[in-house]
Formats: structure tokens, C-alpha cells, sequence
């Protein structure tokens, strides 16, 4: 009885497993099945023309994914030293007093929810925007600004995590050298805990490339490359938000669905290239 | 009291009614403790856990001063000056005083990098001293046949007793006058020991040598003069050809004889 039971569950476990993994063949065949009809009609166009201009059935995605990769860029330009600070702080200066208040304040920051950045972010940030470098505040700057704030909270609270594993023993071995507690930081404990500190900007990169609802509040959905930061601009799923509405053509559809299957992708190698990284274990244990 | 023989050699180190208590405690970890160090000798120091053996060699070298709230009274002497009063250079002291520890300390950087970290925190940039103080650091401590075509190899690639060599030569590179073994041997093979050991009886005509250890034959082996230790008080410091055959203290000899520990 006991043993029939215990191969029930594993095959119940079995099956939840697998359904997992279904779950994202499914996601993707349909998203490539959905795509093959603006893949035929736009081929290779569809990445590198610039025009989107659905009421001529023109769908160049290049502004989608030139507005993805540099509001991400500027994101992780401004969030990396950032979080590497407030690690370094919160790993090896902060006083005992100041350590535990400061890192729950930076996990419950993580936990907001997408969304209410956005909502911050255009009410009240973009004004600041607008006084500031003028425009409609609205723009790509916009967006890499609370972008990056949105993944700073994440990347510090790993990057923390992964400087607090360095041994003691190692730390103390640099410091009875002679060390200061920059060199300590900057020799022993930064590359020791490389990996895990990589691993979380990939991540954070990741999400960054994917997020839709903080930005799509600041971007402006506005299909044009432009050197100009200040410039409205969309990213892909900025786009995949704001059209699926309005996409009144077999094409229009079958573009939006090739645009998030590129989005797809791109999420899905960074994410690969992350866990490469988190896999990587130390050998010196504590 | 302690029996504590007259040293007539010239001394490393000089503890004088030292005490030293950690964050947060309600009672000092070492008591009233006097103590010579002698000068180009190796001491060993052994006593059961928790007897403060561990807690006095971290003193030599202030790296108790990591973590807050730590606190010495007394005095220790290192070429007459006391080294625990607040404006002592903690930096100029650590090179002069270096410290291997229970486990091998390979820094996450290459064999050469490892044994020039020292001196390139001291601001020597020149390849060719470092290149020439790196190969003799390596031979003195006995693993530069081992390494020498692969220094550019990360260092967490060697084995722990050619590591805990590595960490040796580190800290010899920068030419200190005084070595701290917090338990060396503790992590390595019986074979690495040997060779640990031996290479630090060898060390001893440069630098004076503190050795903790909980392992009686190791202080037997390699030691000039042993420290007893037990409940933070230094019971009694002898030549530890007398010590281990003829201690003058009942706790010394019920401790040596396997009676506690």
C-alpha cells in the first residue's frame, strides 16, 4: 500500500514537472506559429527597417528594439555602481545598527510591484524630468531612470548576498598583510564573489529587457530611433502593450506576436547565460 | 601563580599584564597574562579549547580590531613600544607581524599574484624586484619547483599543503620580523604537515615564530620554548625539552599526561 502510494506521488510530481516544461513548448510554438506570417511577409526587413507604420502594413521593428536596448543600457549604466555601493556599504562599512534596517528597507523595495513605479515614475518623476532637461519628460531617459531604480533594490540585496559569503578567514589573511579595508574589497572580496555579483546583473538585465509596466508609463510609445534622450521612444514590450488593441490586421497580429517572440528569445539567453554564471561554485568554504 | 622561565635571549615580543576582552563579554578571555616571546626562536603555544591560546596570537598582530567593540588593556611590547595603544599603525604592524591561518588562504587570483600581493600593497611596482622577491619567497618556503611553471595558474588550483606553503611564502615575502601560526596543520594531510613544520623550524634563523596548536607532539617537534595555557591565564612558559618531561605545574602535567583536554 505504502509503496503504491509512493509511486503515485512520484509520478504525480512527475507529471508536474513535465507540465512545466510543456507549458513553455506550448508558449513558444505558439508564438512561432503566430510569427510565421509576418516572418514571410517581412523577413529580415522586420528587424532591420525602421518605419512601423501598421496603416501602410510597413512593421520595422529596429525602434522596438533599439528603445529595449538602450533604455536597458542606461538602466544597468546607472543602476550597476549604484548597487555595487550600497553592497559594499551594507556588506563591510555599515555598522552592525545600520546593516539589518537598511537591507530589509532595500528587499521590500525589490517586492513593489512593477506597476507602482510606473504610476510613481509618471506622476511625479516626470515632471522632475521635464523641469530638468525639458521636452515632455516623457522620453527614454525617463525610462532608464526608473528602470534602473526598479532593478537597483534586486541587484544590491544579490550583490550584498554574494560579497557576505567571502570567508572570513580570506578577508582577515588580505588585512594581516597590511591591507586597507579598500584593498580587502577591492582584491579578495569583489573578485570572489565575481560570479554571483555578474549572475545578479544578468539577472537584473533580464528583467529590465522584459519589463513592461514601469515603462510603458514614461516611454511614449513612439516608433522613432532618435539619438536624443530626451525623445519619446517605445521598446517591444512597451509596443506589445500598447497595440495588441489596436491590431486590426492579420499582419499587425502576426508582427506583434513576432516582435514578443524576439523579446522571448532575448529574455531566454540572458536568463541561460545568468544560471551559467549562479552554477559556478567557490571552493574555499567558510 | 604561573612558572614562567627567565629568557635571556633577546626578545620578539613582550606581553605585560595583558588582558583582553571581546565585544560584548562580561569577563576578560585572557587575564593578567605575562609573557617573553623569545627572538629567532619558535614558541608554541598549547592549551585545551577555549583556554585563549587562539585569542592571544590575534592580539600580536591587532587583527581582533576588525570587529567592534574588542578590548585590550595591558601591554605588548614589539621592539619596545607598545603596539596597543590607539595610534599604532595597524597596517606597518600587520607587515612587520604577518599571521598564517587554520586554513589555507589562497587569495581567487594567480600563484605569482598571491605571493606579490603583499608587496604590491607596500606600493613596489618594480617587475623585476617583485619577479625576483616573489621565486625567493617560493623557495623559502619550499614550493617554487612545485609552481614555477605555473605561476600565472590560479592559485585554488594547488592542493591545501602546497596552498598553506603558498600562504607562507606570501607572508614571508614581505620580510617580516615576526610569524603567527594560528593552527597551521590543522586542515593538511600528515604528510603536508611534516613539511610545514619542517619548513618552519627553517624560517626561525629570520623571523621569530608564535606556533598555535593543539597537537602536543607538533609543539614537541618543532618548538624552543612552549606557553601552557588554561582558562585564560598562562599557567607556565618553559624550554619545551623540560616542559614535556619535567613540567614544574600539576595543571601542565595533567594536561601534557592526556588527564583533561
Amino acid at each position: 500500500m505504502n509503496l503504491l502510494l509512493d509511486k503515485l506521488f512520484a509520478h504525480m510530481t512527475k507529471f508536474i514537472a513535465l507540465a512545466v516544461l510543456l507549458i513553455v513548448a506550448w508558449i513558444f510554438t505558439k508564438l512561432f506559429q503566430q510569427s510565421l506570417f509576418s516572418m514571410q511577409a517581412s523577413g529580415f526587413d522586420f528587424i532591420t527597417e525602421t518605419k512601423w507604420a501598421p496603416n501602410l502594413e510597413k512593421f520595422g521593428a529596429l525602434p522596438a528594439i533599439y528603445g529595449s536596448v538602450i533604455s536597458t543600457f542606461l538602466a544597468m549604466v546607472l543602476a550597476v555602481p549604484v548597487a555595487i555601493g550600497v553592497a559594499i556599504f551594507l556588506s563591510e562599512l555599515a555598522p552592525a545598527k545600520l546593516k539589518s534596517p537598511v537591507g530589509v528597507s532595500i528587499e521590500l523595495l525589490a517586492a513593489i510591484p512593477s506597476v507602482i513605479y510606473g504610476m510613481w515614475g509618471l506622476f511625479y518623476f516626470v515632471p522632475i524630468i521635464r523641469d530638468i532637461v525639458g521636452g515632455v519628460g516623457i522620453s527614454m531617459l525617463t525610462a532608464g531612470i526608473v528602470l534602473s531604480i526598479m532593478i537597483l533594490p534586486f541587484m544590491a540585496a544579490v550583490t550584498r548576498d554574494a560579497m557576505n559569503t567571502t570567508p572570513d578567514i580570506l578577508k582577515e589573511s588580505a588585512y594581516a598583510l597590511g591591507g586597507t579595508k579598500w584593498d580587502v574589497i577591492k582584491d579578495v572580496i569583489i573578485p570572489y564573489a565575481k560570479a554571483g555579483i555578474i549572475g545578479s546583473f544578468i539577472l537584473a538585465l533580464g528583467r529590465a529587457i522584459g519589463e513592461t509596466m514601469a515603462v510603458t508609463f514614461v516611454m511614449g510609445n513612439v516608433h522613432k530611433i532618435s539619438a536624443d534622450l530626451t525623445q519619446p521612444a517605445t521598446s517591444i514590450p512597451v509596443t506589445l502593450a500598447n497595440e495588441f488593441t489596436e491590431a486590426d490586421s492579420p499582419i499587425y497580429y502576426s508582427s506583434l506576436f513576432e516582435l514578443s517572440l524576439l523579446l522571448l528569445v532575448i529574455s531566454f539567453t540572458i536568463i541561460s547565460i545568468a544560471k551559467f554564471y549562479f552554477l559556478r561554485r567557490k571552493r574555499i568554504g567558510a | 601563580m604561573a612558572t614562567i622561565i627567565d629568557i635571556q635571549q633577546e626578545k620578539a615580543l613582550q606581553v605585560k599584564n595583558f588582558e583582553f576582552t571581546y565585544a560584548g563579554a562580561d569577563a576578560p578571555s585572557i587575564k593578567k597574562l605575562d609573557m617573553p616571546i623569545a627572538k629567532n626562536a619558535i614558541t608554541a603555544l598549547i592549551g585545551p579549547s577555549g583556554c585563549g591560546k587562539t585569542t592571544l596570537l590575534r592580539s600580536f598582530n591587532r587583527i581582533h580590531d576588525l570587529y567592534p567593540g574588542n578590548k585590550y588593556e595591558g601591554e605588548i611590547l614589539f621592539n619596545e613600544r607598545n603596539i596597543l595603544t590607539s595610534k599604532e599603525d595597524l597596517i606597518s604592524l600587520r607587515i612587520k607581524i604577518g599571521m598564517i591561518f587554520q586554513k589555507p588562504t589562497a587569495f581567487p587570483m594567480s600563484i605569482y599574484d598571491n605571493v606579490a600581493y603583499g608587496m604590491r600593497l607596500q606600493g613596489i611596482k618594480n617587475k623585476t624586484e617583485l619577479n625576483d622577491r616573489v621565486e625567493k619567497a617560493l623557495k623559502d618556503a619550499a614550493i617554487w619547483k612545485e609552481v614555477k611553471d605555473r605561476l600565472k595558474h590560479d592559485a585554488n588550483g594547488l592542493s591545501g599543503g602546497q596552498q598553506q606553503r603558498l600562504c607562507i611564502a606570501r607572508a614571508i615575502a614581505v620580510e617580516p620580523e615576526v610569524l603567527l601560526f594560528d593552527e597551521p596543520t590543522s586542515a593538511l594531510d600528515p604528510i603536508s604537515t611534516a613539511g610545514i613544520e619542517e619548513l618552519v623550524v627553517e624560517l626561525k634563523e629570520r623571523v621569530s615564530i608564535i606556533i598555535v596548536t593543539h597537537n602536543m607532539q607538533q609543539a614537541a617537534r618543532v618548538s624552543d620554548y612552549t606557553g601552557f595555557m588554561y582558562l585564560g591565564e598562562l599557567i607556565e612558559l618553559g624550554r619545551t625539552e623540560e616542559m614535556f618531561v619535567t613540567p614544574r605545574e600539576k595543571l601542565t602535567e595533567e594536561y601534557i599526561t592526556g588527564k583533561f583536554g
